[in-house]
Formats: structure tokens, C-alpha cells, sequence
């Protein structure tokens, strides 16, 4: 299974993080669904699928936690018959970024997930650059950007 | 045949984790579609590393390829895999027959007759070894010495836990990869469960080095386990091999552990005389 | 059987009351997390759970693909300490984090005892 980043600061937590806590698949984002790395993924539609998703989810959850007057929920976890989806929001350098895992029940567990996640937003926080924010994508721009993000994400 | 290949190739597209590999091997090999053969052998081998199956066929294939030393590491790794495959024995047999040393072919056929008496081919075999003691004909082609290898002695020898209790059926000693290196495990109904259990123990000793690191507790020196039907030990010998001993019930958790530690001693042994 | 989370303290103590015992804990055996814990500082309680619940997960398989059946009592060895566990009916794992020169046939007692109360 392979590991990409297109920022490359991201890739020695991502590949640490995939291997003690046995995830299965694993998208980080922006808030706003613009992946920067991905493990285990095979077709790029999946990906754009996914971070669509995971991102809308979090921008849900979000939204129910400040009508409630709350601080962002910390993570979200759902569980199947053999798989489970962890959604979790990670503080770095270059701002708030998204984490959408996958794993298999048979080989992981949400306690693994979690345990080794703490250490993943440690690791990213650690290795993020400090005095950058991330890059307004233009209307213009963004269907090159994200073929270009896509090409990194597949080796292509 | 070759709508054979395609059904099979189609059938391993649909499905790459499918033991389906061994036939399509099997195949290509028959038809002299060695580089195909050898492909696919090494896909499977890398999807299915402790499945002896595959490793005697990658064995078969270097063997029509004439990579005979490739194909005797290949034979010896299916037989510390299965100690009793007979296509790894018959194959050794074959190979140390083509080197000049009957004796030793005539061992690995003798051994593979004791699991397969019923195979007319062993039979034969051991006619042409017992007939011909001088050694093979000029014509034989004569690959590198092999005799430094450790299947090459005989067999009882190579044995780790040799006149161990339990040696052929609660006592098994693996690589870090989960590889049988000596030993055996048989069920309490009397099954060899060896490839089954070697495959999920890699996992047990990663997970319990894992935990006694993360939690504090220096480097892990044994798990002691026990069944509805029966005891479970599990050690590192050394730094990386692991050692499993399984008793019934009847037997205490305490005297598991002398008896684990004297296959420990006896591991330890047999490692460093392969270092 | 015991379920409120008050009465999973006494069960603890249970176990914590043994010498050489650092912390006790019950943890969720599928998911990894703390049900309920009773540490001394310095021990990470999630931590524990997680690998402890991973730990005889794996145990489980291979112990089940011997045919010596489901595993009742479980003892990590190392340099310095030791994990012992005892699965409940329930899915609930308890787990004690001990010294390594820690009585064992004792904890093992009193861990059985705190399975059999978790139920």
C-alpha cells in the first residue's frame, strides 16, 4: 500500500501513524476538502469522493456544535461490521487540517486509532512550517490545481 | 489449455489473494512458459509468503530454469515451512541426485515414501538411487556443491528440539517473520496446526514487544497464556526468533515455563550453530 | 453482575489491593477504550487499554488456531513489570499493570474474581 503527500512535512507522521495503528486507508485535509496526503487509496475518483465527504461531515458536526454553543467536537468515530471510519480535526502550523481513517476491525481498534493519532497531531504539529498559511486556491486555478494535487497523490 | 491460462489469469485478476496462482503456475511451467510461470510464482510468493505450496512451485519453475541453487534454498524454505512436503522432498532428492550424492537422495526420497507410500514416481525414484549408488551418468549436469546447506544433513540431526518433550507436536521456534524454523504443533485432536498457528504468533510478538515498549516496561521476556484446553508459552529465545510451547490443560503454568526455557537453551543453541 | 460505575471501583480494588499492583483497569475488549481505571500517576490509561485489548485479540487467533480454545487468564513478561489479563463474558477485558516481581497467582485470583463480578 503506498503513502503520498503532496506536502512533504506530512509524510514521515502519515506513514508512522498508518503502521502502529494498522489503518486501512487514510485521507488528511483542509477544512475545505483540498487533500494534501493519502494512504491506501487506489483511484483518485475515491479520494475526491471521500474528502468531499469527510469534510462536509466535519463542516456539519462543526455547525451542530456551535449552535449548541460548544467547542468543534475533538473526533468522530462510526463503526461497521468490520470496518470503522475515525474523523478527527488535527491543529498545525499550516492550519486546521482534516483526517478521515479507515480501519479494519480484524487489525485495528478505535483505541489503537485514537492512541496513535494523539501522537500523529504531535508529530504534524512538530513538523508543520510555522510561518505559512495555507494557499487560497482561485476558481481559475483550481481544476489544474487539484489534477496537479491528484497526479502527486497517484505517483503519476 | 490456453483458454485454461485465460480462465485462470481472469480468475486471478478478479481475486489476486486466491491460492489460484498455484495452478496457473502450475500451467505455465507445464507448457514451458517459464518466464510467465516465474512471474506469477513470485506474485503469489509475495502475497503468500509461508504457504510452502508456493514456494515448491517457485522451486519447481528455477528448477526447469536451471537455477538449481535458487530451487534448493527454495525446497529448503518449503520444508521448514511443511517438514513433510513431499514435492520439497522428492525435488531435494531430485537435486542432490544431479550433484552426484545418492545417499542423501535416497534420505529425502525415503522420507518423502514414509508421508506418500502409495506414489509409484518415489518408487521409482528410489530404484534408480538404490541401483545407481556409484553416481549419475556423465551426461547429469553438475551444479555448485550444495552440501554446506543445513538440509543437507540428515534429517533427524537437523531437528532443533531434538529429544525435547514434545518436540514434534508442542514445541515450535519462528523467525521474526512468523517462518518455522523447527518444530511442530498438532491440535488436541492430533491435526498439524503449525503453518496456522506460526502465521498468527508474528503478530502476538510484535504486539506484545509494541506494548511493553510503549508502556514502559523495558523488553518483553515471555507470554504465558492459558486455554480452555490447554497452556500456551511464548518466549523470545533470542532478539528476534520467538518460541512457542502449548501443553494441556494437565500441565501447570510453572512446569510450562522449565520446559520452556530448556527449548529455550536448546534454540539458542541450534541458532548460534547456524549463525 | 456488576454494572454502575461505582461498583466498578470496588471491583478495582479488588484487584489494585494486591502488592506490587500499579493499576487496575476494565477496558471495552473490541474497541480498545477504558471502561474504568484505577492507576497510579505516570500510567497512561488509554494506552494500556488499547494495546492491552490488541494484545489479546491477537493472542485469541493464535490460541484458538492451536486448538487450545479461548484464552482465560494472559501474563506479559518484561524487564520491568508486567501486564496480566482476564477477559469477562461481557466483552470486557480487566487488566492489571503490576511490578515484575509481582505475585501472580494472586492477581491472577483476583482478577478472575473481578471478571466473574463484571460479568
Amino acid at each position: 500500500m503506498t503513502t503520498r503527500a503532496i506536502e512533504p512535512w506530512i509524510f514521515e507522521p502519515l506513514v508512522k501513524f498508518v503502521k502502529e495503528a494498522g489503518a486501512r486507508l487514510v485521507l488528511l485535509m483542509t477544512s475545505a476538502g483540498q487533500v494534501l496526503a493519502q494512504h491506501g487509496f487506489s483511484r483518485a475518483v475515491d479520494v475526491m469522493s471521500a474528502a468531499a465527504l469527510g469534510a462536509a461531515i466535519m463542516a456539519s458536526t462543526d455547525e451542530i456544535a456551535r449552535q449548541l454553543r460548544q467547542p468543534p467536537f475533538a473526533a468522530l468515530n462510526h463503526q461497521g461490521e468490520r470496518h470503522g471510519i475515525f474523523l478527527a480535526a488535527v491543529a498545525t502550523g499550516r492550519g486546521r487540517l482534516v483526517a478521515l481513517v479507515v480501519y479494519d476491525l480484524d487489525v485495528s481498534s478505535l483505541g489503537l486509532v485514537q492512541l496513535f493519532f494523539e501522537q500523529l497531531a504531535v508529530d504534524l504539529q512538530a513538523a508543520s512550517p510555522k510561518d505559512s498559511v495555507p494557499k487560497q486556491v482561485l476558481a481559475a486555478d483550481f481544476e489544474r490545481e487539484l489534477s496537479d494535487s491528484l497526479n502527486t497523490l497517484f505517483g503519476r | 489449455m490456453a483458454d485454461d491460462v485465460k480462465a485462470l489469469s481472469a480468475e486471478l485478476a478478479q481475486d489476486p489473494d486466491s491460492l489460484v496462482f498455484l495452478r496457473l503456475g502450475e500451467l505455465l511451467r507445464a507448457k514451458g512458459q517459464l518466464d510467465a510461470a516465474h512471474r506469477v510464482a513470485l506474485t503469489g510468493l509475495e502475497r503468500h509468503p509461508h504457504l510452502a505450496d508456493a514456494h515448491d512451485l517457485y522451486a519447481r519453475i528455477l528448477a526447469d530454469k536451471h537455477d538449481f541453487e535458487r530451487a534448493f534454498d527454495e525446497w529448503d524454505m518449503t520444508l521448514r515451512i511443511a517438514p513433510d512436503h513431499v514435492g520439497a522432498l522428492k525435488g531435494l532428492a531430485f537435486l542432490y541426485f544431479k550433484v552426484g550424492d545418492v545417499q542423501q537422495a535416497a534420505a529425502h526420497l525415503e522420507a518423502a515414501q514414509r508421508v506418500a507410500p502409495d506414489d509409484p514416481g518415489i518408487v521409482q525414484a528410489l530404484a534408480l538411487a538404490h541401483g545407481g549408488e556409484g553416481g549419475p551418468g556423465p551426461a547429469s549436469p553438475a551444479p555448485e556443491p550444495m552440501a554446506s546447506s543445513p538440509a543437507a544433513q540428515p534429517l533427524e540431526e537437523a531437528r532443533v528440539f531434538a529429544g525435547l518433550e514434545g518436540a514434534q507436536e508442542g514445541l515450535l521456534l519462528l523467525d521474526p517473520s512468523g517462518r518455522v524454523l523447527g518444530g511442530a504443533l498438532k491440535d488436541p485432536a492430533g491435526r498439524d496446526v503449525t503453518d496456522a498457528v506460526a502465521a498468527y504468533l508474528a503478530g502476538v510478538s510484535q504486539e506484545a514487544g509494541r506494548a511493553a515498549k510503549l508502556l514502559g516496561l523495558g523488553n518483553w521476556t515471555g507470554l504465558a497464556a492459558e486455554g480452555q484446553h490447554g497452556h500456551v508459552h511464548l518466549t523470545p529465545p533470542t532478539g528476534s526468533a520467538l518460541l512457542l510451547v502449548v501443553r494441556e490443560r494437565a500441565v501447570p503454568m510453572g512446569r510450562l515455563a522449565i520446559i520452556a526455557q530448556r527449548a529455550a537453551v536448546a534454540a539458542r543453541r541450534w541458532l548460534e550453530a547456524q549463525a | 453482575m456488576t454494572s454502575a460505575p461505582a461498583a466498578y471501583g470496588r471491583v478495582l480494588d479488588l484487584v489494585t489491593r494486591v502488592r506490587g499492583v500499579r493499576g487496575a483497569m476494565l477496558v471495552a475488549g473490541d474497541d480498545g477504550l477504558v471502561v474504568a481505571e484505577q492507576l497510579m500517576e505516570g500510567i497512561k490509561g488509554p494506552a494500556v487499554a488499547a494495546l492491552a485489548a490488541s494484545l489479546a485479540s491477537r493472542l485469541r487467533r493464535a490460541m484458538e488456531a492451536a486448538g487450545v480454545g479461548a484464552g482465560q487468564f494472559w501474563h506479559l513478561q518484561a524487564e520491568q513489570g508486567a501486564l496480566l489479563v482476564v477477559p469477562a463474558p461481557s466483552g470486557v477485558v480487566v487488566v492489571a499493570v503490576a511490578e515484575p516481581d509481582v505475585n501472580v497467582g494472586l492477581v491472577r485470583l483476583e482478577l478472575l474474581r473481578a471478571a466473574e463480578a463484571v460479568g
